[in-house]
This record gives structure tokens, sequence and C-alpha cells, in this order.
């Protein structure tokens, strides 16, 4: 090592071994803190986002959705499809859904869900609707005339407690009304009631599929097939694969379904974490300076007597200029451990949002952007005091 | 060994200049010990901050171990001060978190001594001013006169061409000062050091070669004399 940052080291070192410890654990706590601040709400966001992707393939579309191809309203053999889906290498499952508008009616109180026929059997294999049941059962594929209920849609029997309409507070084991759009009413026992924690699933009504097909008077009709593959993420190249397998329907991925909620969503956490991390980074740059500031201008008399007997500018620059980044360290060290406990109690005890638990996720690019900033702050907090100061006339210094 | 010729310091400007120092001419020889003394405000501390390099003349030449320090550059000032002069404040002036041997260990060690070098310099020095034992000891756990021997240790750790000393007794009592002036004596007389001493003490008289009186920032003959 250089000699002048030799000597600067044995200064900083000494200044710091013998300086105030409580001035030195407050300024270092304050760095922690604000390391934390910098991580911990992205995280959050982070986890949020990760959230809503997986509840939208787990509850909505799994990972690829198939559609009917231009200009034809269903898709028909949709038993043919699946089949032919199934055996394509990286799909789990695939399961044929019918989306059809209806009203349904319970002691007089009328709403017009989405009423989503499905195939019990595979359904579970696609989606996970049927871990939410909290009343009754989930459908069976021999349960005809019997229906599932979106915890939202069948409502509270307390008035003006629902702000969506509802069934009122309907129960497992009544009779419900559904009048289907070619007018037909059918009577349907509630067999279960489902809350998924998204809205999604949760205002919707599911019967099975037969059912439907009686009452439009079609057959092995599907509006979408719904498909889980093995891994998610790959789902650009599990199209192409489907395509190759002579899948001529239109096939979109979960992302592509719900682009417009997630970006909207994505878009308005990304403005928010922005602000956040601009604000964080702005309060470091004030409190580092601020804190490294004072204890310079404290020493400001020995700075100039150093400079008095000799000590070059530049190793006084440079000793304080290491005390901030030791002191940095020390910081980032403590705010990581701080982020460690806290990521340990939220994993106990963790977040609850509209749709279940979060979890912060941890981004490792970001943990380095963050430790690499406050390196930077101190760095910038460490010389400008220390310069402005060593630039002073010696005597004004020794002074005070 | 030290040359001023119309040193002037002038500060302030207009109606509120302030003459500190007003055309002194000075001629101090190798090895002498010389007091500057004066009323309050006669331009003492001044004038040391010039032989110190600690400030700039207004006008003047000072010309100091064959060198025109007025024509130095603030990096050649400093290495100047590191290398050829050392200071002794009337405060002490050590680092508080430093230990009685780093405090003069640091200027040895900028000057590029080596670590071995520097701890036997520093041990010699600390024997010189009768400290040897007191070696580890930070400067608050020490008494004022030990402080102001480690200070004197740490002017001349480089064996600078001349020591400085700003009324490096002002702080301490009068056994304390005596062991002082008496070791500053010692080291001029033993090591043929240059001292230039400032003092408002008629007592300390007997100690120098030589009295620079100053009055109203001029020198004048000591009317002590």
């Amino acid at each position: 090592m250089l000699e002048e940052e030799q000597v600067a080291l044995f200064l900083a070192s000494r200044l710091i071994s013998r300086g105030n410890k409580g001035t030195l654990l407050l300024t270092i706590m304050i760095i922690a803190m604000v390391f934390v601040n910098l991580i911990f709400l992205p995280s959050i966001i982070a986890g949020v986002v990760v959230l809503f992707n997986q509840q939208t393939i787990d509850y909505s579309y799994g990972n690829l959705v198939i559609e009917p191809r231009e200009n034809t309203p269903v898709i028909g053999d949709a038993t043919k499809l699946v089949q032919k889906i199934n055996r394509v290498p990286g799909v789990v499952a695939s399961t044929p859904r019918y989306a059809a508008g209806a009203t349904v009616v319970y002691k007089g109180k009328s709403t017009t869900p989405l009423l989503i026929a499905i195939d019990p059997a595979s359904e579970p294999e696609v989606l996970k609707v049927h871990t939410g049941i909290v009343s009754g059962d989930y459908l069976g594929e021999g349960d005809t005339g019997q229906i599932l209920i979106g915890d939202t849609l069948a409502g509270s029997r307390e008035l003006d407690v629902d702000r969506t309409p509802t069934l009122g507070g309907v129960e497992v084991g009544k009779m419900v009304d559904v009048t289907f759009r070619n007018g037909v009413t059918r009577q349907f026992r509630v067999k279960g009631i489902v809350d998924t924690g998204t809205a999604g699933s949760d205002s919707n009504a599911f019967i099975v599929r037969k059912d439907l097909m009686d009452v439009l008077g079609r057959e092995d009709e599907a509006s979408q097939i719904l498909v889980r593959t093995r891994t998610t993420g790959d789902e650009d190249a599990m199209r192409i694969l489907l395509m190759q397998y002579g899948v001529q329907e239109k096939i979109w991925t979960w992302e592509d379904k719900s682009a417009d909620f997630l970006q909207s969503i994505v878009g308005s956490f990304g403005i928010i974490n922005f602000i956040s991390t601009v604000v964080s980074l702005v309060i470091a740059v004030v409190v580092i300076f601020i804190v490294i500031f004072i204890s310079i201008v404290y020493r400001r008399k020995q700075i100039g007597i150093l400079q008095a007997i000799g000590i070059d500018r530049r190793i006084i620059i440079k000793s304080y200029i290491f005390q901030a980044l030791f002191i940095c360290t020390c910081g980032t060290i403590a705010g990581c451990a701080l982020l460690l406990a806290l990521l340990q109690y939220l994993a106990v005890y963790p977040l609850v949002f509209p749709g279940g638990p979060v979890a912060p996720l941890l981004d490792t690019g970001l943990v380095v952007q963050s430790v690499a900033s406050l390196f930077v702050v101190s760095l910038i907090a460490g010389y400008v005091p220390s310069w402005l100061t060593t630039r002073e006339e010696i005597l004004s210094a020794i002074r005070g | 060994m030290i040359r001023g010729s119309g040193l002037q310091k002038i500060y302030g400007k207009g109606s509120v200049e302030v003459r500190a120092l007003d055309g002194v001419d000075l001629e101090i020889r190798k090895g002498e010990f010389v007091g500057v003394m004066g009323a309050s405000g006669s331009g003492k501390s001044t004038l040391l901050h010039l032989l110190g390099l600690l400030d700039r003349p207004s006008a003047g030449t000072l010309v100091i171990d064959g060198v025109d320090v007025t024509k130095l550059s603030e990096r050649e000032r400093t290495l100047f001060r590191l290398n050829r002069l050392g200071y002794v404040f009337q405060d002490y002036a050590l680092v508080p978190e430093l230990t009685a041997e780093e405090n003069i260990y640091l200027p040895s060690k900028v000057r590029g001594m080596t670590v071995k070098e520097c701890t036997r310099a520093c041990r010699d020095i600390l024997s010189l001013v009768g400290l040897r034992e007191r070696y580890n000891f930070l400067p608050g756990e020490l008494s004022g006169g030990e402080q102001q021997r480690v200070a004197i240790a740490r002017a001349l750790v480089n064996n600078p061409a001349l020591l400085l000393a700003d009324e490096p007794c002002a702080n301490l009592d009068s056994r304390n000062s005596v062991l002082i002036l008496d070791l500053i004596r010692k080291l001029n007389r033993e090591l043929k050091q240059t001292v230039v001493m400032v003092s408002h003490e008629d007592w300390h008289r007997q100690y120098f070669d030589r009295i620079l009186y100053l009055q109203d920032g001029k020198i004048v003959p000591d009317p002590g004399v």
C-alpha cells in the first residue's frame, strides 16, 4: 500500500477506535436503517407482484390459455383437443372451460355473474380453485344440477355489507335459479362456497360443463382450454411447441391475458418504488453527509493542527474517506442483519394482502445497487467536507 | 538561518486595516534561542505564524534555512513544515485519539520512515523529553506538562532546522513551565537546535540568548534590557 494511504488508514483507524463510540454506533445504525429503507419496500412490492402473478396462474388462467380460432366462437371437440395438448412434452394437464353470462337469483336477490362451466376432474390439475372451498364441497364429475358459488358473489346476510351485487348470503344446500342467455332457467343446489382471495374467481359461479352443454344444446364445446405447464417462465417456448404439435387455436400466455391488469399494478408499484428509492437515497446522502460533516467540523481544529505539523491535506482527506467507508461498511452489514431479521419475522408473521400472505422478495441486483449507492454517497460525504475544511486557512481551522 | 526583510502582515482593508506586522527586519543565526516578547497585540504570534509558514506575509521576504519561503506553493510549504520546522502550540494541540507515541509517529511516518525507524525515533525522542514510560498514554491521561513535552517531542522527531514555540508554558503552572523551559534550553544547548519562542512572561528572559521585542508590529529595543 502507498505511504499516504498507510498513514491515512492509520489515522482513520485510531480516530474510529478511540473516538466517541456512541456517535459511531448511532451513525452506523442510521446507515443501517437507510439501507433497510432502500431495500425493504421494493422487496415487498416484488413480493406482491409475484403473488399477483402466481394467483393469476393458479386461479384464473394456468400457464397458457387456448382460445377459438379466428372467426370461430367456440372450440369444438374440446376433449379431443385437451388430449392432444396433454400429449405435448412439458404440459402437466389441461382443462376445458366454457364461460357464459347468466342471471342467478336467490330469495329475490338477483345478480349476473360470469358463469363458468368446468370439467371437475381435470380442473384441479390446472387451477387451484378447489383449494379455496370454505363451505361445502368442490364439484364432482357427476354433479349436474349443482353449483359452486364464489364467496364475493355469495355475499352476506347482513345488510349494507356487500359492496357489489350479491346473492345476500346464500349458503350450501340452498337452491338458486339460474337463467341462461338463451332464456332457459334451471334450479341449482349450492354445493360449495369458494374463497380464493382473487376477485376473478370469487365473483364467479361454477357448474359442470355437461349442464351448460345441455342447456345450450351443444356437445363438448369450450370457450377456453387452460393449460398447466411443468415450469413457469417458459410459456413462450411452450406456445411454439403447442403450435408445432398441431394446435391451431389461438394460444395466449397468462401474461398476455392479464397484461392490462398486471401492467397497471406493476407500473403503479414501479412509480411508488422509484419515488421511495429516490427519497431514501436523498435521505441517505443528507444523513451521511450531515453526520460526517458534523464530525469533521468538530475536528476542524485538529485538521488545522495536522496541516500545521506538515500532514498533507490529501492524507487528511483520505483518512476521512476511509472513516466514511468504514462507517458505511458497518452500516451496510448491520442493515443486512436487520433486513434478514425482518425477513425472518415476516416469514413467520407474513403481511396479509387481499389475495394472500406476501413474503418480501429480495432482489440481489437491488441489494448490490443499494450497497453501491451507499458507498458512493459515503465517498462523497467523506470527501466534500474534509476537502472544504482542508482548503481553509490553517490558522482559521486551528482557531475553530 | 532566518532572514526576514520588510515583513508586513495586514489584516482587513481600508479604514479597518490592521497592521499586525509593519516592516519587520530580522536575522536569527543557527543554534540561537530567541525569545519574541512584547505586549498583547504587538504582533508576536503573527510573526511566529509567518516563521511557521502557517500564514503568508502581505509584503516582504522571508528566507529560512536558505529557502525563500514566500515563493513556495501550498504543497511545498506543507513539505517544508514537515521536514524543516517543528511547531509547539500553546494548547499542546495533540490528537486526542492518538497515544503519546502515535502523536509523534504521525509526522515521522508521513516523512517516509519505516515503521521500525519511526518506532525507534519515537522512543528515543520520548526518552529525551523524559516520557519513555508513558509512550502508550493518551493525551487525556497525561498532565499538561507531559502533554507539552509530547508536543515538543512531536515537533522534534523529524530533526527540524527550526523549532518554533508559541507560548508553550501559557497553560502550565510554574513548576511545569520551568520543566518545559529547561527542556527547550537543553535541546538548544545539546542539539544546537535553533529555537524561536514567543512569551509574555518576564522571567523567561533568562532562558533566551536574545530577545526580539515587538511593539505595534515593529521590532523595537527591548525595554527590559
